[in-house]
């Protein structure tokens, strides 16, 4: 009975003979004969000098199905066949072949002049070599797809069946691993590096997990636990760091280059946008299994349909990564065919290392894509709704994708519904009283009105006012304030005081109102006067909207109709000054265009009374005539019963308050599916036959259901099932650990693509990610736990040290590449990492998660293309929560190679530029992180002396750099500290600075 | 170690670095690799490998032939934002002044399914044309200083473009693509060519604010981020973090300690050249704090060249600023600066009024011409080639023959370039009577490109990038042509 383990090896064996083949043929993975039989040397020549040659001089005209004059390179048949001028090869006879008279330029001139003209000797002797041996030509098949043959495309390696592998332990698997990768060092006769110190091990794997550096304290613990689990328990830890999520989630955008903004001509904001980002990171914590990932990203909103709550909410923000695409031009809906290139583009790089969005012209160049294919999934998108993000002619937001169900909005809404009709049914009920009550009190209010004073008031000044009146129990007194003929409003400030002649009752005056004058209107007094304020224009009316806060100022207060005519109040104990100065606890009445406002008092009592007052034009302002007031005495006693009925019955009613906020995403939904048509040259005004929605040809082309919406339900099916979609995410997770992938063109797994460096290994990793259930962290701790990955990061030279200069440039250039990983990578942070890195040690990060940006309210939008949306918002929280804007980039991001926001970024790029070394030394937010840095290490280490600065010198090492320095290090830093000029904070500060700036920090080893 | 090492950092030990600020930087050619031999030598380093370090470390800004010999060194893009119109400028139409009022029929992209211009009618040009120079190249009154200068120039009266945006054709004038994001044609340049000054940006783009399509106009895209422009905003700090916040013999300093502890990390680390690389960047910019502010300081102008740019004594900005500090930038060895005039508000976007042309053409008027006669008189003229455009021109028509303004116009337009390689007093191409359509050899975007590669000597077919698997190229996949008839 054999093992598990010797059953894999068993079929590793048989896996390796197939891959021996295809490593030399470079193109090509199965060794399957084709007809005619090509020897093995033909064949070689073929993939290397031929193949490459028709690729890069003649496929762009004469390559796919559709070719210029006929003539397709692109398959065997094609050149037999021939174009307009007959067959362009005569097998071993280079003198009769027109492709041969063509690159000679005879009869054809081929390249024409304007694609480079000629071609150098050398070229065109492989030309002549190849049609002369026959023209030995794998490339068989008839039918043409996009850039091979369809015989040729579907033994194309990346688009294979994953292979059938038992699984086994961890450890074994780990161990197989390693075997894979030693196989091709030892082929290459490399060294490999000695195991990393832990230090470097801790600090490796901590950037690696969670983009931020260890702590001393787990520095520590690592060092101590000598046990053989060790390792495995910090990979452990580290995948359960909340900050876990935020550094891979970070990776994945970068994929899907995300971004705050739409990119169309205004760039405006995305405030929902955000949502997405967050999804992202919460999913890539709890470890979403990663065709699900796909999946939702595709089509969550049609997956949750029948879901409530969050898992609803999660489905329909998944989304937000279809709407992220970019939109174009100046009216953004009329460029949506440009949306759904960058949409089809990103959907084939990010999941299928395929270009798909190259079809959209014409077929595919180079990979099996028809343009039939590309517009057969345009449809699909096309058939679904993005939100919008407004644009210069339409500026605002709309179709963004509530978060909650018809039944969870509902429940939301109905208490504010039941609000709303309960005011609703008191407005109908008062309205009844209130049409009797304003009968009564404008035919007494013109029977009865005696005017007792009137005057006109000149603009800016004053006039006051003395009278003595009989009155009755529930007879009315009013002060009119009235706009004067060439303007309606003025800031009116009155006083007045009302009291008994006899002196025994304590007086009344306006300002009571003052400290709560939204109270109510009628404004009821603790002896039973009662004040109003009313417009008077055609009768009197109720001022009744309350404003608590004028200006944006909670102290002036006011009653009013619209925002004038009001009577409005300062309630502050010290003058305000807004539109003009407003004394502390006043009193004023702001008429409107022709719109008198009085202020009545209901008397509750019979009696004499004097009245004494001052009215003021308290807005004084050239050119304008001031306002005019009139003090009137309304001599019926039923008058201010009738009045009193009318206020309660029109003012003063209860606020609903604003209708509940229901949660949105920048999402999209499906609408009726529909065909596209092709589109001659890409152009949108030549449209063609229309193409059915369905996958590509070459994997089945099945077409999408005809009652099924989009047909993104289907496709997120297609594309997550694919065998390509777990090869292309086990090698991003390969190169997001080791720098480099097992391809490395991690977007592009197609001709132009390059091929693996490990075919064997990059399948084994694809099988154990479909086995684990696509989970991403199980990959992790698979491919963390190998020695490749725990390597020191320099080359090992070998040779003796007398020969040490051969030796180590021999060791540099053997594999300068690195692509057989004798040895560890080692990189420069990431502009994320840095910027973390140095909010880590000054204690400035915020660890919290980021939310929404603070854009300006999607009302306020201006935007144009001659004034943009342009912003940067700062915050102390991770990079990953900074505002990204496609049209202007971060500056921060953009010097240190951060992601391109308008085009999906596999892996960040290193540039090396003087204006980065000019951050180090001059940017203000760095020399903040160390000066922050600088003065904690100062508060907390005591007063100067050998030993407490000893003390920090161990202390910044310890925590820059997770090791102690050593005793030269100690000197240099102690000999700084006394040259450098200044008191003990600036000093180190400097130091610290300088640290910050070395190489030890920036790189990881 | 003895302390003098800290105090003493100029005349070094073998691991201090060359933190000193040199007379020579100002000099174009400066010799960089004495300062790592001296970095490394006598270190652990061994010497054999420093060479071979070098060459890995793959300097992108290191000086390249291009792909042929070219007279043409450097480049000054001067990109007028808005749209200017041609037939106001430099394309006189006087069968547009005869025929002003007559309703003609097009198929615009700006009217079409405009309300209100169901209707057009042809508009005459508000300034009148002369002869001027030996060869009589007719220009308007609106550039009297420019006319002075056309028999250096080489007009193109036959420019078109692919799009009737501000946005796309701005993107499209300098990256070659009209919607998406591609690499500037300064960042081709520099890619192409490297830079001569290292204490300088090889690609400087001098703009008072941003134009259309915002940071992408100069974005270096998928190539190498040494490529991207560096923006300087006329003004106090014209590059982000060039004035140093500590006094420079502090910051000399610290550059030591920085040198030493870098030393030490790198001994056991010597086959990494990026490492080396980022060192040789803390140099650079050390020599750029003053090499920057230098370039910009016009302290040693005399009296008579500020004059001649219109610049009173301390002017921090305005175009003239910008035309004499592309002067400096170039004899100091940057390869390629642009001068945007205005930003993307009150530009020459002219849709109210022509007349907002008036204030626009003098602001850069006397400049320019003061610029090409400055660099003649000092021999760059020589070596430098000029380049003078906008995004579009302006429609001779409008929805009625009295309306002030004028639409964006793709079909047409003119630009110009002047200098090294190019032939001067020339007019090639022309629109047809009204200037509505280009008429004889038109010259797309694309084929303008390719003639300022070809002049800066290189085949625009074979100037490519690998990204994404695919090769793209400044010129992208349309056929495009060289103007040959243009070339000296």
């Amino acid at each position: 009975m054999f093992s598990n383990d010797h059953v894999l090896r068993v079929m590793l064996r048989l896996l390796l003979c197939g891959w021996a083949v295809s490593s030399s043929a470079t193109v090509l993975a199965i060794d399957e004969p084709a007809a005619p039989v090509i020897t093995d040397s033909d064949r070689d020549f073929f993939e290397k000098q031929v193949r490459p040659l028709l690729v890069r001089r003649c496929f762009e005209c004469h390559g796919g199905n559709k070719a210029e004059g006929g003539l397709s390179l692109a398959s065997a048949n094609g050149w037999a066949k021939g174009g307009d001028s007959g067959p362009a090869i005569v097998p071993g006879n280079p003198h009769e072949s027109l492709l041969i008279k063509a690159v000679h330029h005879r009869s054809l001139e081929m390249p024409p002049s304007d694609r480079g003209g000629k071609l150098p000797a050398e070229e065109i002797e492989v030309f002549e070599k190849w049609v002369a041996l026959g023209a030995p030509d794998p490339r068989t098949g008839t039918e043409v797809l996009g850039g091979m043959t369809r015989e040729e495309a579907l033994k194309w390696w990346a688009f294979q069946p994953l292979p059938e592998i038992p699984t086994a332990t961890l450890a074994s698997d780990v161990q197989h691993i390693d075997d894979l990768l030693q196989r091709e060092i030892d082929r290459h006769e490399l060294e490999v590096a000695p195991r990393a110190d832990k230090r470097t091990l801790l600090r490796r794997v901590t950037y690696g997990l969670t983009g931020l550096p260890p702590s001393p304290t787990e520095v520590n613990s690592f060092l101590e636990d000598d046990s053989s689990e060790a390792w495995a328990r910090i990979i452990d830890r580290l995948l359960a760091s909340p900050h876990y999520g935020e550094h891979w989630g970070r990776r994945w955008l970068d994929v899907v280059r995300y971004a705050d903004t739409a990119g169309e001509n205004t760039d405006r904001p995305l405030p929902h946008a955000w949502r997405y980002r967050n999804w992202v990171i919460e999913s890539l914590q709890n470890d979403l299994p990663f065709d699900q990932f796909i999946r939702l990203q595709l089509a969550g909103d049609l997956l949750v349909q029948q879901e409530q709550g969050p898992a609803r909410a999660d489905g329909i923000i998944a989304t937000g990564y279809l709407a992220i695409a970019r939109r174009f031009g100046h009216d953004i809906d009329k460029d949506m065919y440009l949306t759904y290139e960058d949409v089809i583009d990103n959907v084939g790089k990010n999941f299928l290392g395929l270009s798909l969005g190259c079809a959209r012209c014409h077929d595919h160049k180079y990979d099996p894509i028809s343009a039939e294919d590309y517009y057969a999934l345009y449809g699909i998108f096309a058939s679904t709704k993005f939100s919008y993000p407004g644009c210069e002619p339409f500026g605002q937001p709309r179709d963004l994708m509530p978060l909650l169900s018809t039944a969870e909005t509902e429940t939301l809404m109905q208490p504010w519904r039941e609000k709303v009709a309960a005011i609703e049914a008191e407005k109908l009920q008062r309205a009844a009283v209130a049409e009797s009550a304003r009968q009564t009190v404008a035919s007494l209010w013109t029977e009865h009105k005696q005017e007792l004073f009137a005057a006109t008031i000149a603009e800016g000044s004053s006039v006051g006012f003395e009278k003595t009146v009989q009155v009755r129990r529930g007879e009315v007194l009013v002060l009119t304030v009235l706009p004067n003929g060439n303007h309606g409003a003025d800031s009116t400030q009155v006083e007045w005081t009302i009291q008994e002649t006899s002196g025994t009752v304590p007086s009344w005056r306006v300002t009571d109102t003052v400290p709560n004058l939204l109270q109510g209107n009628p404004w009821t007094t603790p002896r039973e006067a009662v004040w109003s304020f009313l417009e008077v224009t055609a009768g009197p009316t109720f001022l009744n909207e309350r404003r608590d806060n004028l200006s944006g100022r909670g102290e002036l207060k006011a009653w009013s109709i619209g925002s004038e005519p009001s009577v409005f109040v300062n309630s502050a104990p010290e003058p305000i000054s807004v539109w003009t100065s407003l004394p502390a606890q006043s009193f004023f009445v702001h008429p409107g265009h022709e719109r008198p406002v009085a202020i009545t008092w209901t008397s509750p009592m019979d009696g004499e009374l004097l009245l004494t007052g001052r009215v003021t034009d308290a807005h004084p302002a050239g050119g304008l005539d001031g306002v005019s007031c009139q003090l009137a005495h309304v001599a019926a006693p039923e008058f201010g019963l009738a009045l009193a009925a009318l206020g309660n019955a029109t003012s003063g009613l209860p606020d609903p308050g604003p209708p509940p906020t229901i949660p949105v995403a920048y999402a999209v939904m499906d609408q009726t599916g529909k065909n596209a048509k092709l589109q001659e040259r890409g152009d949108p005004e030549l449209e063609k036959a229309e193409v059915p929605r369905r996958w590509l040809s070459i994997f089945g082309g099945q077409e999408v259901a005809s009652d099924s919406g989009s047909g993104r339900r289907e496709l997120s099916n297609w594309v997550s099932q694919h065998p390509l979609a777990a090869r292309v995410m086990v090698n991003r997770i390969w190169e997001w650990h080791f720098g480099n992938g097992l391809v490395r063109s991690a977007n592009d797994f197609g001709a132009r693509g390059q091929s693996p460096t490990h075919p064997e290994l990059l399948d084994f990793l694809a099988v154990r990610f479909v086995q684990s259930g696509y989970s991403i962290k199980a990959m992790q701790r698979l491919i963390l736990q190998t020695q490749a990955y725990q390597r020191a990061s320099s080359a090992v030279a070998s040779a003796a040290v007398a020969t040490a200069d051969a030796a180590s440039s021999a060791a540099a250039t053997a594999d300068a590449e690195n692509r057989w990983l004798a040895h560890f990578n080692r990189r420069r942070l990431t502009a994320e990492e840095l910027r973390d890195s140095l909010l880590t040690v000054s204690a400035k990060l915020d660890r919290t998660r980021g939310q929404e940006h603070p854009f300006p309210p999607t009302e306020s939008w201006t935007y144009t293309q001659h004034g943009p949306f342009n912003a940067v918002y700062e915050t102390d929280r991770r990079s990953v929560y900074l505002m990204v804007q496609r049209q202007r980039r971060h500056p921060f991001l953009a010097l240190f190679d951060g992601a391109d926001p308008n085009a999906s970024t596999p892996s960040r790029q290193t540039t090396t530029v003087p204006t980065q070394a000019l951050y180090f030394l001059n940017d203000p937010f760095f020399h903040e992180q160390a000066a922050r840095l600088a003065n904690r290490l100062l508060s907390t280490s005591g007063e100067s002396n050998q030993a407490t600065e000893l003390a920090r010198i161990e202390a910044l090492w310890q925590g820059l750099f997770q090791r102690a320095p050593s005793a030269s290090e100690i000197a240099r830093t102690q000999g700084f500290i006394t040259a450098y000029p200044g008191n003990a904070t600036e000093k180190w500060t400097a130091q610290v600075r300088v640290l910050l700036a070395s190489n030890e920090f920036v790189f990881v080893d | 170690m003895s302390l003098s090492l800290w105090t003493n950092v100029q005349t070094t030990s073998h691991l201090s670095l060359n933190f000193g600020y040199h007379r020579t930087m100002s000099h174009p050619h400066l010799p960089r690799r004495s300062f790592l031999a001296s970095t490394v030598a006598g270190s652990l380093l061994l010497p054999g490998i420093v060479s071979q370090l070098l060459a890995d470390s793959g300097d992108p800004l290191a000086p390249r032939q291009p792909h042929f010999p070219a007279k043409a060194k450097n480049v000054i893009f001067l990109f007028m934002t808005g749209g200017v119109s041609h037939v106001d400028t430099f394309d006189p139409k006087p069968e547009l002044t005869k025929q002003h009022g007559k309703e003609i029929k097009a198929n615009h992209p700006e009217i079409k399914d405009r309300p209100g211009y169901e209707r057009i009618y042809l508009k005459r040009p508000q300034w009148e044309f002369q002869p001027h120079g030996q060869c009589g190249t007719e220009v308007s009154t609106l550039f009297p200083h420019i006319a002075t200068c056309v028999d250096d120039i080489a007009l193109i009266r036959s420019m078109h473009t692919s799009h009737s945006n501000h946005y796309n054709a701005t993107l499209g004038m300098h990256t070659g693509s009209f919607n998406f994001s591609r690499p500037s044609i300064g960042s081709w340049i520099t890619y192409g060519l490297g830079t001569l000054n290292r204490n300088l940006p090889g690609f400087v783009v001098i703009a008072p604010a941003q134009t259309y399509a915002g940071t992408q106009v100069y974005a270096s895209d998928f190539l190498p981020g040494a490529h991207q422009g560096t923006l300087v905003v006329p003004g106090a700090e014209p590059i982000a973090n060039v004035r140093p916040r500590v006094p420079l013999d502090q910051q000399q300093l610290e550059l030591a300690a920085l040198q030493e502890i870098n030393a030490e990390h790198f001994a056991a680390r010597q086959d990494d050249a990026q490492l080396l690389a980022r060192l040789q960047t803390f140099e650079t910019a050390f020599g750029m704090q003053m090499a920057v502010p230098d370039a910009f300081d016009f302290a040693t102008e005399t009296a008579e060249t500020l004059n001649s740019y219109g610049l009173a004594a301390d002017q921090k900005s305005g175009f003239g600023w910008q035309c004499l500090a592309a002067r400096r930038l170039i004899e100091r060895g940057v390869r390629f600066v642009e001068l945007i005039d205005v930003g993307s508000s009150n530009n020459w976007d002219a849709h109210g009024d022509m007349m907002t042309h008036v204030p626009l053409a003098k602001n850069v008027d006397q400049p320019i011409a003061a610029l090409i006669k400055d660099l003649k008189a000092r021999g760059l003229f020589d070596e430098t080639l000029i380049v003078w455009t906008t995004e579009f021109g302006r429609t001779p028509f409008n929805n009625t023959a009295d309306a002030p303004g004028r639409e964006h116009h793709p079909w047409a337009f003119s630009s110009w370039l002047a200098g090294a390689g190019v032939k001067g007093g020339t007019v090639h191409g022309s629109t047809d009577e009204i200037g509505l359509w280009t008429a004889d050899k038109p010259v797309h975007v694309r084929d303008f490109h390719a003639t300022i590669l070809h002049l800066m000597g290189f085949d625009h077919h074979r100037l490519a990038y690998r990204h994404a698997g695919l090769d793209f190229r400044l010129t992208g996949v349309e056929p495009a042509h060289v103007v040959q008839e243009i070339l000296a």
